[in-house]
């Protein structure tokens, strides 16, 4: 049978086969990987490759989608170690989203390139929000934003605000169960950062203790169940990010902590009321990370690889990554258009913080049910 | 496995009948062989690890981790939700199929036609459509409250998110089958015995309680079996319409395992919802096999 996996390995082999032999002397193809969703394969495909072709010709790339099969980039890192092992070509030059440490040994193989702004000139205006990782490019982000209806209120500048407004709205505002979507997860690590003093730092994967675990987390729950009857449906929580957004497009709620890119592009098709609007908080921001590229140390065209690289963090693809696809960029901000900046100073935030994933999850999410949805009694 | 039942020395008729017996069991054998090494023993070996008590010093066989499980009140509340929910949820899709196959077994014509092709529409929706599309006709501000306020009815509460909205997907989603199995079973009512009673004067209530719910208790009774396993065991509708807490087992059981990574509660928690299934089964199996006949 003809499956999906074999027609990807067949349209990734055609230009490897034919592209490199025939146009090698005017046109060099890079083999990029990704394994995102469609919206980001879709904009490397529509957007990005017609403006790198316009701005280094002589130059293209190919896109391969491993979203979905099998172990999805890792193989085709696993691939590249062994061709490292090898000394053979990897077929591969770039990828899109890649977290190198997945790969066991691959780092200490020293497959993965270090980049500096000495071989990617445009890293010297990385984001300093963005942690730095010489062989991470943090390209694109997404945080979790509050979106809000601005015939209502406001932008809410704290959490104390939000919690204000729901509590003088009952009903109108609500929140994603945390185990079923990053956005509802990311607000309920909000309530526990504002039990424990706004210190992110406060949790690491290191010091997760049971029973300390168990007192921090109370400070958050005495916080969500204090909020939890003015909450939609007093307290009936939508699950997932499509499920609440889908209650604030239906004018049901009117404030959501929902994902920057996915609140965004809702905006932007129009299934939103042209009203709602998002926010950042200001004391502490809501959590969110960094999509990471990554170019294996022997790929195929290196320096191919690096002006794509560098092309990435250009104004011009951080913009675009900004208006089409909802991201955070990966430089600073005082690098893109001032317009832009005005634009989104709303959600442009002073750090972008993290929570531990393992254990402190694992007792987040559990802790949440037993603490916070069971107030809920009816049937 | 069964080729050595023919012993040496029997007539050539025996043979034969021997030998049709040997092709029917080879038809069932490749069912057989699926079922028992994908199901039935990882059912017997997953439950048989959940008496196995782990200590500091040991482990031992007991019912520890079957006693932690109803020590838990947030466990029982989801255990009780769930049986609780999947009984009426049940008992009103037999009811509703019940009249649907009354009406359609004793009604000819193109209506009757089209309302048994609707009927029976439920079985080609996957259930992530069903909850999709009853959260936005039910849920807040929907078309359903919507076509409320155009007649004047305000105040509508959607059942988006309660216990109410999963119910409502449940029976939607599971009246085909019982439609079927219950239409199959009025076929067997001939049309004598309802003239029979109608000519000695009986009234339509009496015809239906004392001639037509006798001669079919049996799909009655399987059609609510049916329903039963299918509602306890869902997923996809509690999770996107129910509310958070209390939560049906079989999504308690994938979140405990999933999300908590603990296969050990998990297992627990799965073998307690097979032993109420077990319940419903064993009458499922009682039903059918009670006088000998066929499906009815």
């Amino acid at each position: 049978m003809f499956t999906r996996r074999h027609f990807m390995i067949a349209t990734a082999a055609v230009p490897a086969l034919f592209g490199k032999a025939s146009f090698a002397q005017s046109t060099k193809t890079l083999q990029v990987y990704t394994s995102g969703d469609t919206n980001i394969s879709n904009w490397w495909n529509d957007s990005i490759k017609p403006a790198f072709e316009a701005a280094h010709p002589g130059y293209t790339f190919n896109v391969t989608i491993t979203r979905g099969v099998g172990e999805e980039n890792a193989a085709i890192a696993k691939r590249a170690l062994a061709a490292l092992q090898s000394k053979t070509d990897p077929q591969v030059d770039y990828f899109e989203e890649f977290e190198p440490a997945t790969v066991e040994g691959s780092v200490d193989a020293g497959l993965w390139l270090e980049m500096t702004p000495e071989n990617v000139p445009n890293l010297s205006m990385i984001n300093p929000v963005a942690p730095e990782a010489p062989i991470r490019l943090p390209y694109r982000g997404s945080q979790v934003l509050i979106a809000y209806d601005s015939a209502k209120m406001d932008a809410p500048k704290t959490f104390a605000d939000i919690v204000a407004w729901a509590k003088a709205n009952p009903g109108r505002f609500t929140y994603g169960r945390p185990d079923k979507g990053g956005s509802g997860s990311n607000f309920v690590i909000r309530a526990i950062h504002e039990g424990n003093g706004k210190d992110p730092a406060a949790f690491t994967k290191e010091n997760f203790d049971a029973a300390k675990a168990e007192e921090m987390l109370q400070k958050g729950w005495a916080i969500l169940k204090d909020l939890h009857p003015h909450t939609f449906g007093e307290g009936t929580y939508p699950a997932g990010n499509t499920p609440a957004l889908q209650l604030l497009a239906q004018g049901a709620v009117d404030m959501i902590p929902a994902w920057s890119d996915q609140a965004l592009q809702a905006m932007n098709q129009g299934v939103m009321s042209e009203t709602i609007k998002v926010a950042q908080l200001q004391d502490l921001a809501l959590c969110g990370g960094f999509a990471y590229s990554a170019i294996p140390s022997n790929a195929t065209d290196l320096e191919g690889a690096l002006t794509l690289a560098n092309f990435m963090l250009s104004p011009e693809i951080q913009t675009a990554c900004v208006r089409e696809i909802g991201g955070f960029p990966g430089i600073g901000w005082d690098h893109l258009p001032p317009e832009l900046k005005a634009e989104y100073i709303d959600v442009i935030p002073v750090s972008i913080p993290t929570f531990p994933s393992g254990d402190w999850q694992t007792a987040k999410n559990d802790g949440w049910y037993k603490n916070v949805a069971t107030n809920l009694v009816r049937d | 496995m069964a080729s050595e039942t023919a012993s040496p020395g029997v007539n050539s008729g025996r043979k034969r009948i021997a030998g049709e017996a040997l092709a029917g069991l080879a038809l069932v054998a490749a069912p057989m062989v699926v079922l028992i090494v994908l199901v039935l023993i990882p059912s017997v070996t997953m439950i048989a690890s959940t008496f196995q008590v782990n200590t500091a010093t040991g482990s031992h066989l007991g019912l520890d981790r079957y006693a932690a499980f109803f020590a838990d009140d947030y466990s029982v509340e989801n255990l009780r939700y769930t049986v609780v929910w999947t009984l009426i949820s049940a008992v009103t899709a037999v009811i509703l199929a019940l009249g649907l196959a009354l009406y359609l077994r004793f009604s000819e014509g193109r209506i009757a036609t089209m309302i048994h092709g609707l009927s029976l529409f439920p079985l080609f929706v996957p259930g992530i459509i069903i909850s999709y599309a009853l959260a936005r006709f039910l849920g807040p501000n929907g078309l359903f409250q919507l076509l409320l306020e155009q007649v004047g009815i305000t105040g509508y509460v959607t059942p988006y998110l309660t216990p109410i909205a999963p119910y409502i997907a449940f029976v939607w989603e599971n009246l085909p089958l019982p439609v079927l199995v219950i239409s199959a079973g009025l076929t067997q009512v001939s049309d004598h015995s309802i003239e029979a009673a109608r000519d000695l004067g009986a009234g339509a209530t009496r015809i239906l309680v004392e001639v037509v719910l006798p001669q079919i208790t049996r799909s009655l009774v399987i059609a609510f079996c049916l329903v039963f396993i299918f509602v306890i065991g869902s997923f996809t509708v509690p999770v996107l319409l129910g509310p958070p807490a209390p939560e049906m087992m079989g999504v308690y059981i994938q979140r405990t395992l999933g999300e908590l990574l603990q296969p050990d509660v998990a297992k627990v928690q799965a073998a307690i919802l097979l032993a109420v299934s077990s319940v419903v089964g064993a009458l499922y199996l009682f039903t059918m096999t009670r006088d000998g006949r066929g499906r009815a």
